[in-house]
Order: C-alpha cells, then structure tokens, then sequence
C-alpha cells in the first residue's frame, strides 16, 4: 500500500469531515433500506422488515467507529478528543489541578535548571572548530598525579621537536593581572599571557581586527594586546575605532590590535578581559614551571602516542639538566580539563534533583489514585457504553501527560528564572557559565520528562481506575469505594516516596555536617580585623625600586592612625598560594627518581606573623634589623609547625639549614631563625604540609616581591583604613591600583563559595523532598480516615476509647513509615558513596547524619499522620451511621 | 462486532469483495447479498466487517465509489473495481490458489 496516498487520503479525511461523515450515513441508511426492501419482498410489513434490518446491521454507531477507525488520522482525532476531554476534567476539579501543577512545576523546573547547567558544562562540545583535538598539556612527576605546569626548558624543545599536533602553543598556567592606568582611577584588571599563536590553535575568528601574530612575541617586538568584548563595552564603550587605541597595562603601551567575541573565554575560570604577548626566554635551569601548554593534535595521531613523544623529549631535558627530577607528559582533551573537577557535583546534582522529580510523580500519583475512586462511576459508565480498558487507560495517560505537560510549562518559566537568578547570585568561577542557556536540547529534555512522568504518574491511577470490578460501581450511587487493590498502590507509592526523601536528605545532611566541619576548620591566623588587598608594580620598577618602594609605603600603612601591624606577603590564606618549591634538610639524601618534596614558600615583611595574628611557636620573627640584602649576607627562613615535626623531628630547628629550589649540592644554605604555627595555604580542605617563609627584602627574592599581598591589622573596624591606605599608596605612585580589597573574612567565605552552594541547594531539595512527602502521607491518612468514617464510627459506638482509635489509625501510617525509613537507609548507603569526593572529613556513612536526618523524617511524618488521625477520634458516631 | 458464524481468514474479505465487484459495480447489500448467495450461506459478512473492508479498499485505490440510483430507485453508493484493483485480485487469487493448493496436499497427506 502507498504510504502518501494513505497519508494524503486521511488529510483530505479531516479537511472534509463533515462530508465524510454524512455521507457515511446516508451509505448506512440506504443500506438499512435496502435490506428492509429485501424483507419487504419477501412479505414482511415495512414496520417488522426496517426492524429486522437495524438488528441485523448492530449498532449503527459502533458499525461507523469501526469504519472511522480504518484510517490513521483517527487515532489523531481520538487523541484531540482526549486531550480536549482531559483539560475539562482539570479544569472541573480545579484545587487538585493547582496542587498538582505546582508539584510538577517545581519538579520540572528545577530539573531543567539544573539540566541546562550540565548541558552546557559537561555536555555541549567545546564551541570551536574540531573541538575534539584541542588537548591541554603539562607534566608531572613521578608518583604524582594531576598536570602541573610545565617549565620553559621543556616546552621549548617539545615545540621544536614534536610531530603529533599541528601547531601548540602556550598561556600563563596561574592567570595575570595589569594595572591598568590612564583611564581614570587605576585599577587590575584579569588578563593572561600568551604565546603568538595561541588563538590560531583555537581557530576563532576575532569580533574585530586579529589576534596575535607570528614574531609578536619576539624580544623587542612593540606591545600589543587583544581585549575581551565585554572589556570592549564595559571600558570603551564600544567604540569602533578600537584599534587604533592603545592601554597603558602595568605602566607600558599597549596597542589593541583585536577584540575577540564574547563566547570566547579561555582560560575559563574566570573572566580574562586582556590576552597580552607572553615573551619566552631560554631558560637558565629546568624551573619555573609556569606555562600550560595547549596544541590541535592531528587527527591521525591519539593522545596516548603525542604523551608518548613528549615523554621521551621531557627525557632529554632531564639528561640536560641532571640535577631536576624527572618528568612525565599529561595530555587532557580540553573539555576534560576544564570541567572534571565539576563533573561529580554536577551529575550528583542532577541525580538529587531526578530524585526530587521522582518523589514529585509519586505525590501526583497518588493525588491521581485519590482521584480514580471519583472517577470510577464515569469510567465504568463509560465501560458499560462499550469503551474497551485499552481505550480508557489511553484516554486517561492523555489527561495525566496533558497535565504533566502544563506543569512542564510552567516548569520552564520557573527553570528560566532559576538560571538568570544562577548566572547573577550563583559561584562565578565556574567555566563555560557564559554558555549556559535554555536551548532545543534542554526544551527536548524537557519535553521527554514532562512525557515521561506523565506516563509514569498516570500510569498505576489509570490501571487502577480502568480495573473491571466484581460489585458495580454504578450501583453505588452514593458511596465512593476505594478498591482494596487501588489502596494498596497508593501505600506502595508512598513507602517509595519516603524512601526517596530519605536518600535525599541524607545526601544533604553528610553536605552540611561536611561543610560545617570545613568552615569551622582554622585557617591559622586571627580573622578578625584584618584587611587584605592586593597590589603589584609595574617593570619599570627595578629591584632597587622594589625595596624602595615597599620600605617606604609599610613605613607610611604603619603610621595611619588605627593600624595596628601590617606586613606583605606573596600567598594569602585560606587559598591564594603562589609557589611551591623544592626543598632539602642539610644531612638529607636525595633521589631524583622519587618525588620531590615540596613546600609552600613565600617573602613576607617582617610585621606580617604579627598583622595576621600567627602565633610563635620557638626563636624568633624576622626583624626589620636583620641583615639579608647582600650577596653575602647569611640567609634566613622561618619553617612551620608541621615542617619542624616532620623534618627535624624531637630535635630543635632552630639554627639548622636548608636549600631550597632544585636539588643543588652547591646551592646557599639558609639557617631557620623561627617555627610559626600552621597556616592553611591551599585551601581549608587541604592537609597540613610544610611552609617556609623568607624575609621579602633577602637578596634573591626581591624580583618576586613585585605582586604581593599588604595585610593590615587594625584596633577598630579594618574596611574602615581602605581610604587611608589608597591615599598613602597615590602618595607614592598614582598609578598603581590598591586591588581586590576583602577581608580576611570574606576570603574565607570566597574560598567557600562552591561548598556551600552545592550545599544549599541540595539541603533546598531535601528540604522540598520532607514537604512533598509530608504532604504525601497527610493526603493519605486524611483519605483513609474518611473512608473508614463508618468503621470508626462503629468501633466508637460500640466503646471504643479515643486512644484505640488513634491507634488503629496511625497503625497505617507507621507501617508505611518504617518500610519507607527501611528502604531508604537501604538506598542511602548505597547512593551516598558516590558523593564521597565531595565531603570533608565525614565518611558516607556517618552515623550522625544518618541518624539525625531519619529523626528529622520520623518527626514530620508522626506529624503529617497525626493531624488527620486526631480528626478520626473526634469523629461522632450518629453522624458517622448516618453517613451512608 | 466479531464475526461469529464466519471464521474468515483475515484478508480473505478483501479478496472477495474484489471477486464480487469484479463483475459488475454494486452497492454495500448487493455485494453482501452475492458472497452469501455463492457461499450457499456459508459466509455471513456483517456490516461491521463489510463497511470497514469497503473504507480500507478505497484507501488503497483498489475501488472507487459513485452515487447512483438503484433498480429501487434509491440513492445507494456503489462501488468500482479499478485498474489497479484488477490487479490486485489477480495477484491475490493467484497467492490463494497456490495456499490452498498446498494446504490442501497437506491435510491429505
């Protein structure tokens, strides 16, 4: 048969329904007579032969259903039929439709919020060309896991020897800052530095002009720049003469030569608003390792033989450097390494939330079943007329997918203001956050879900309400009955449902007490009354200038009225580290073959132990005295608490020496003057390792002190100094910035910011999972109280005191709730294991979490069970006889 | 409806509907009237099978229908076999055959 002119017959079907129709009829009657014509022949009256003619044709009706249903577009017209049947049966119960629209909304809503973050995080290829072989690349040692950056030494004979990615290219691994100046009040701005190349890797086109080019990161070569598209607007208000404007960035010229789109982040973290030229040098040793590197592999190549090649060339370079360790390639697809550190929260994201939905379909579910007792009179009338089950069970999974279909809608409204509201208030250092958007993919989702669980929730009410019954229900004309069956499904929905709560609530419950013990966790300093901000000077200023410049400015901070201490330094608790370094005890052997021990090392001024408040734990601060500029002079360090503990054990440091950097036996030693207790560097999550800290003026690090952070104590409220400083700072240079001015209390709360908005939000969902399923079980004992009006009624009348009743009553309740309490620990110890990467110091399985959140659960539910069952004791027995 | 004293085989209808117009056109009685007079009563097609086999027919472009006037002069619709109708009967009476043929051999066997 032909395909089209089926489908063109069943158009021209429903444009000409009533034509067809009538015409059907004529055919029926005509045929009517006929046959009574026959009869009449025969020798009947007209009467008796039309009479026999009817019988023998049936019914009429059900002759013209049968032909009706020969074509396909009567499936579709059935369909309108039901969805139009079934928006009047919600509209006529208008308080169930508004309960359970809500309830699918915030299901539906929230699991497209949280869908359209994954979607466009973990999901959505990369949104350049060929995204695929765009491969992040670092190295790292020997029992070391994770990329660190690679070094100069490595990434320059990688470029000139490797073959597997047709060009690579190279971007500052910790990000960079400018000081951008000329243009009103100085201030940083977020930038990174980057190789000539580095846009061509990627194959983005610029919004305006081009992105670097070859030979612009050549020593000498003039300053060029390219700006984001929102610096573009925010800065230079659009214009569109752009490129011939230049920006003074840490006190040099630089000339805009592009501005890239503004779906052009990388890196991603964070926002990046200039890409500056970053110059390589050949490098004196191996170190530092600041470059990440990046590349296009070919497309003949796989990234376990590109590690392979540069395995092998980061060999040589350990032989032309005999005293560095080792070193081993780490290729990351580029999707890979922005987003894996996100992948586990978000999917467990995604999971509590397909929880929340799932317990949201139970509830609507069970309002359906509730429903179905109503219904049952007008299914089985409808039965009685010749409906067939299958016919029904469609017409109500229609009305239940038309219902979850409007919830969707409003679902999506509700998910759309969720993501604005996310984008503005949620953690911003998330990458690709500039993607996110409610696009086809998410709406198909979406549409799949709302389908989904208009099926699932329709589906037990519809079998239930459709189940041909031994006593017919039209007799009963003025008594709803619930089947034992349909109260039985209702109970078994309900058991699920606690269960589901329950395996939320854990999950949020180990969250909390995981983030409560992370932010109670000590950083290690006094947190309060202490401001922090940053500050870094430009290349004109050379190592004299430096030691100058910080001199006289801590002079100046000090003698503001309410400063109590102030010091500099290079990292900041909890979580602005800026350098790790090798070190080695003197008397300690070394083996390049193993790890090399690392430890946090950073210049500070001698006041800064005192301004943050970290105690003394033996010998002495340094001391502005100390004698550390020379060449010649002796060199100093102060060690932590853990670094004294671990590496010098019961014996007293104080007066030992150390080397830092590459392992050197020639390298200067450098005596420990102080222990100082522990400070958190990398994080509060993070364990205690060693610390070493250098006076900011030894001779050496003078070159590093450019960017450092000014800590000040003050006697009163810190905010309070910012005025003061910055006019001291513009006293100096007024072109330097007094930068990413907080608290130290706001530092730890920034540091927090994804813990405790995974937190909140699933705590949020937790919290909705207790209500729906509060509600679930106070919907339920308050149905079963009223069907069993009569029973108590009875039981009353006949002597029963208010107490037996409540027992019976709540009896039901309890039964469900420890099979759901059951059922949930069941899943909770299984579920949570997989949020254990997200928890701090608490195990999975912590008891107290466990049990507090079932406590919580038990609590609302004798609730939710009580109210209804206390309304069953006050029932009056005539009134309850009376019932019927 | 079910078909209670007819036990067709399914599509079996079809053809025979396809035989009957064969001869001549006729109305939804008349053909009803002919397979069970040259069944001798054997097949009994209710209108609940007969209409819905007529739509399915039309569908398929194997009739076409025109309103005509009866010997009774009533308005009755009457049903053409088409070409490709034609058509289709040979190929179906052929595939019959060749069934029956084999079922027959089967059953003797």
């Amino acid at each position: 048969m032909n395909v089209f002119r089926q489908i063109a017959a069943g158009i021209r079907e429903l444009i000409r329904r009533d034509k067809t129709e009538s015409e059907l009829s004529e055919e029926l009657n005509s045929y009517v007579q006929s046959v009574a014509d026959a009869k009449i022949q025969a020798g009947a009256t007209p009467e008796e032969a039309l009479r026999s003619a009817r019988l023998k044709m049936g019914g009429m009706e059900s002759v013209k259903d049968q032909v009706r249903a020969v074509g396909w577009e009567s499936v579709l017209e059935i369909f309108v039929q039901d969805v139009r049947y079934g928006v009047r049966m919600l509209l006529k119960a208008p308080l169930f439709t508004a309960v359970a629209l809500t309830t699918i909304a915030i299901g539906i809503g929230a699991n497209t919020a949280i869908f359209s973050l994954v979607d466009a995080i973990l999901l959505r290829p990369l949104p350049y060309p060929e995204p695929q072989h765009l491969i992040v690349v670092g190295t790292h040692q020997r029992e070391e896991s994770g990329m660190s950056p690679m070094g100069t030494a490595d990434f320059l004979a990688w470029r000139d020897h490797q073959q597997s990615f047709e060009e690579v290219a190279i971007f500052d691994a910790a990000g960079r800052s400018f000081a951008l100046s000329g243009m009103g009040t100085p201030e940083r701005i977020p930038g990174v530095g980057v190789s000539a190349n580095f846009f061509s890797v990627f194959g983005v086109a610029p919004l305006k002009g081009r992105g670097f080019q070859p030979g612009e990161d050549r020593p000498g070569a003039p300053g060029v720049v390219v700006i984001s598209e929102q610096f573009w607007r925010d800065h230079l208000g659009s214009d569109p003469e752009v490129l011939s404007r230049t920006l003074t960035l840490d006190g040099k010229q630089h000339t805009i030569v592009g501005v890239m789109p503004a779906g052009f982040r990388f890196p991603s973290r964070r926002p990046v608003d200039v890409w500056a030229i970053r110059r390589l040098y050949p490098p004196d040793g191996r170190p530092p390792y600041g470059l990440t590197a990046l590349g296009r592999l070919k497309p003949a190549v796989n990234i376990r033989q590109a590690e392979a090649e540069l395995d092998g060339i980061a060999a040589q370079v350990t032989a032309q450097y005999p005293s560095s360790p080792d070193l081993f390639a780490v290729m990351m697809p580029m999707k890979e390494w922005m987003v894996s550190d996100l992948s586990t929260a978000l999917l467990v994201l995604l999971g509590a939330i397909g929880l929340l939905l799932l317990i949201a379909v139970v509830n609507v579910a069970n309002l359906l079943l509730a429903r179905a007792t109503v219904r049952q009179r007008e299914v089985a009338m409808r039965m009685a007329m010749g409906a067939s089950r299958k016919r029904i069970v469609c017409q109500l999974l229609t009305e239940s997918t038309v219902l979850s279909l409007m919830g969707g809608f409003l679902g999506l409204l509700l998910a759309y203001v969720a993501v604005r509201a996310f984008l503005a208030f949620g953690p911003g250092d998330m990458p690709r956050l500039n993607e996110v958007s409610i696009n086809s993919g998410v709406l198909l989702f979406t549409f799949v879900i709302c389908v989904g669980s208009g099926v699932l929730f329709g589906l037990a009410p519809a079998i239930e309400t459709s189940r041909p019954s031994l006593a017919d229900p039209l007799k009963d004309a003025n008594r709803s009955t619930s089947s034992a069956s349909a109260h039985r499904t209702h109970r078994a929905l309900l058991v699920f449902e606690v269960a589901l709560a329950l395996v939320l609530m854990i999950g949020s419950g180990l969250l909390i007490r995981s983030f409560v013990r992370l932010s109670s966790v000590s950083p290690g300093v006094r947190v309060d009354h202490v401001i922090t901000a940053a500050i870094s000077l430009p290349y004109k200023y050379e190592e004299p200038q430096i030691k100058q410049f910080w001199r006289e400015f801590l002079e100046k901070v000090q003698l503001v009225p309410g400063v109590k201490a102030t010091g500099i330094t290079m990292s900041l608790p909890p979580d602005l580290l800026a350098i790790t370094n090798p070190f080695t005890v003197e008397g300690q052997g070394y083996d390049r073959h193993h790890k090399l021990q690392l430890a946090e090392e950073m210049a500070v001024s001698p006041d800064y132990f005192r301004a943050l408040g970290i105690p003394l734990i033996k010998g002495r601060f340094f001391s502005p005295s100390d004698k550390v500029e020379g060449e010649k002079d002796p060199m100093l360090v102060i060690i932590n608490e853990t670094m004294a503990k671990q590496y010098f054990g019961n014996k007293d440091p104080i007066g030992r020496r150390i080397q830092t950097g590459d392992p050197n036996p020639s390298a200067p030693w450098e005596t420990v003057v102080g222990v100082v207790g522990n400070v958190k560097y990398s994080g509060l999550a993070s364990g205690p390792g060693p610390t070493i800290y250098v006076p900011h003026n030894e001779n050496g690090w003078v070159g590093w002190t450019r960017a450092m952070y000014l800590v000040v104590r003050s006697s009163g409220n810190a905010p309070d100094l910012v005025p003061a400083i910055r006019s001291q700072l513009a006293n100096i240079d007024n072109t330097l910035p007094l930068a990413q001015v907080r608290t130290m209390d706001e530092l730890l709360d920034e540091s927090l910011v994804q813990q405790r908005f995974r937190t909140w939000l699933i705590s949020g969902f937790a919290a909705l999972a207790l209500l729906l399923s509060a509600i679930g079980l106070y919907a339920l004992i308050s149905y079963s109280v009223s069907q069993r009006t009569r029973e108590i009624g009875v039981r009353v009348a006949l002597g029963a005191q208010r107490g037996n009743v409540l027992k019976v009553v709540l009896k039901e309740g309890l039964q469900l709730l420890a099979f759901g309490l059951l059922l949930g620990l069941v899943g909770a110890f299984a579920a949570t294991r997989i949020i254990q990467s997200l928890l701090y110091s608490t195990s999975a399985t912590d008891a107290l979490s466990f049990l507090a959140t079932s406590v919580t659960l038990i609590a609302v539910a004798l609730l939710a069970c009580y109210i209804p069952a206390r309304r069953a004791t006050k029932v009056n027995p005539m009134v309850a006889l009376r019932y019927e | 409806m079910p078909d209670k004293n007819t036990a067709l085989v399914q599509g079996t209808l079809d053809m025979l509907i396809l035989k009957t117009l064969a001869l001549e056109p006729m109305h939804a009685h008349g053909v009803q009237l002919r397979i069970e007079q040259i069944s001798h009563g054997v097949f009994q097609v209710n209108a609940g099978s007969l209409f819905p086999a007529f739509k399915r027919l039309e569908r398929a472009g194997w009739v076409d229908s025109e309103w005509r006037a009866t010997e009774n002069s009533r308005r009755a619709k009457y049903y053409v076999l088409t070409a490709s109708g034609r058509k289709q009967l040979k190929s179906e009476t052929r595939g019959w055959k060749t069934q029956s043929v084999a079922i027959a051999r089967i059953l003797e066997a």
